[in-house]
């Protein structure tokens, strides 16, 4: 069974018609092409698949396509600005907080959405932010670095 | 998980109806968190699948009657962000920030934590500690049960296949100038802070201010048994004894006796000694700080 679902995916609108069965990861990968988002786990364990919905980390990979209906998405592709990196990924560049880059997407977008809510943050509260973010290469010290730098130049 | 029909039905009447003819092979989104994990492994049978988002006033969190009335479509961080519940009940603040990550309490539901009735779920020690009760509702009937009375065993509560739970009520404690109460959710990880609960620990105390004696006490154990349960021996001991760290320590002792862990017990014992004592000092500490403010107005 399918439905056609109207997703709002960094400021344009997409119209999809997508099974039922299939998860907002999927669709954003392989029907609107954003690769940007990667899949880890597929459980909502690693964080690799973290978006903004409305503003807020989720876990894509536990979102239903067709339950996204309707709804604000930002993927990492949405930050790039006008051919610009978004302060926080220029702070991951300088601070060496970026390895394989495979668990940074979602390591930026879950930073920004805490930069969002809270622009001075303390260390404790980015780890917290973080925690649902795994990075198998860093150690995390670099990328707390990175953003606790992009939250202090802002 | 390939096959299932999708509904979203627009009132809480709709969705009781699609339970009551589909019963359990109806499934209800809410967060999808716990739903969605299960679908993936194929660990549940799903033909119907009823998206209760789009039904109106069940997303409130209400103080009303003497009762905080939280909805079933509240979300973790939802009841976090509440000044509301920063005001009245901020060991569920405290609670509710165990759950997961960001993104899982961005998500889930705190009803449909409770409905997934995991034995280490952070937020249910301290709904029961707190007295609170569910409502559930169905075609044929309404019907209130302590969240204390809600599970049958591990990932089973006693809900029936055509019943959804609408909220969650807490009891305000009776507030006047001789008692205080204070409250508290503390806890340790297996691994990692996101990991699984090892041990949860909620109290719930009121003092006689007069006597300086435990006037009620409730602690709730989380992961030391198949479903969360009461110290009720320990409780027991604790009710019209003076406040005393060492009253407390061997309060601690006694709860630890009366868990019945599935694993690592020697160890959970002996965390449960020490989390009890130290969470019951806290709990105390909050009471009785909570009264000073109330004196200096």
């Amino acid at each position: 069974m399918k439905k056609l679902i109207r997703i709002v995916v960094n400021g344009k609108l997409f119209k999809v018609r997508v099974d039922y069965y299939r998860t907002l990861l999927e669709v954003l990968r392989e029907d609107l092409h954003l690769t940007g988002t990667k899949n880890g786990c597929n459980e909502g364990e690693c964080g690799a698949c973290t978006v903004l919905l409305e503003g807020k980390a989720v876990y894509s990979c536990l979102i239903l396509a067709l339950d996204a209906d309707g709804r604000e998405i930002t993927t990492i592709e949405g930050l790039l600005k006008e051919g610009k990196l978004d302060p926080l990924q220029q702070s991951f560049v300088e601070y060496g907080a970026i390895q394989c880059g495979f668990c940074t997407p979602g390591m930026i977008l879950s930073a920004k959405a805490l930069l969002e809510e809270n622009p001075s943050p303390s260390e404790g509260e980015i780890k917290t932010a973080l925690a649902g973010n795994l990075c198998r290469c860093t150690g995390y010290k670099k990328i707390v670095a990175a953003v606790l730098a992009a939250s202090q130049r802002s | 998980m390939k096959n299932f029909k999708y509904f979203e039905p627009r009132t809480i009447e709709e969705a009781c109806h699609l339970l009551s003819r589909y019963k359990d092979k109806a499934k209800i989104l809410a967060g999808g968190t716990d739903l969605l994990v299960q679908m993936k492994r194929e660990a549940v049978d799903l033909r119907y699948l009823v998206n209760i988002k789009k039904i109106d006033n069940l997303n409130c969190i209400l103080s009303q009657d003497n009762l905080l009335r939280i909805g079933a479509l509240v979300t973790h961080k939802e009841l976090i962000d509440s000044t509301v519940v920063e005001k009245d009940f901020s060991i569920l603040k405290e609670a509710c920030l165990a759950v997961g990550t960001v993104q899982i309490r961005n998500l889930g539901t705190l009803i449909g934590n409770i409905c997934n009735a995991s034995p280490s779920a952070d937020t249910v020690p301290t709904f029961i500690a707190l007295g609170a009760k569910l409502k559930i509702v169905s075609t044929r009937r309404e019907r209130t049960v302590l969240v204390e009375d809600f599970f049958a065993a591990p990932f089973q509560t006693i809900l029936e296949p055509d019943e959804m739970v609408t909220e969650v009520e807490i009891p305000y404690p009776t507030l006047n100038k001789c008692f205080v109460w204070g409250g508290c959710y503390s806890w340790l990880p297996k691994i990692t802070t996101t990991d699984e609960t090892l041990i949860g620990v909620a109290i719930f105390l009121e003092i006689a201010l007069e006597r300086g004696r435990l006037e009620q006490v409730r602690i709730a154990l989380g992961s030391v048994a198949p479903t969360v349960m009461r110290a009720r021996e320990s409780e027991e001991f604790l009710v019209g004894n003076k406040i005393d760290a060492k009253v407390f320590q061997e309060g601690g002792q006694i709860a630890a006796n009366e868990i019945a862990p599935r694993s690592r017990a020697e160890y959970r014992r002996h965390l449960a000694g020490v989390l009890v004592e130290k969470s019951l000092n806290l709990a105390a500490e909050r009471a009785l700080r909570s009264g000073q403010f109330e004196e200096t107005n």
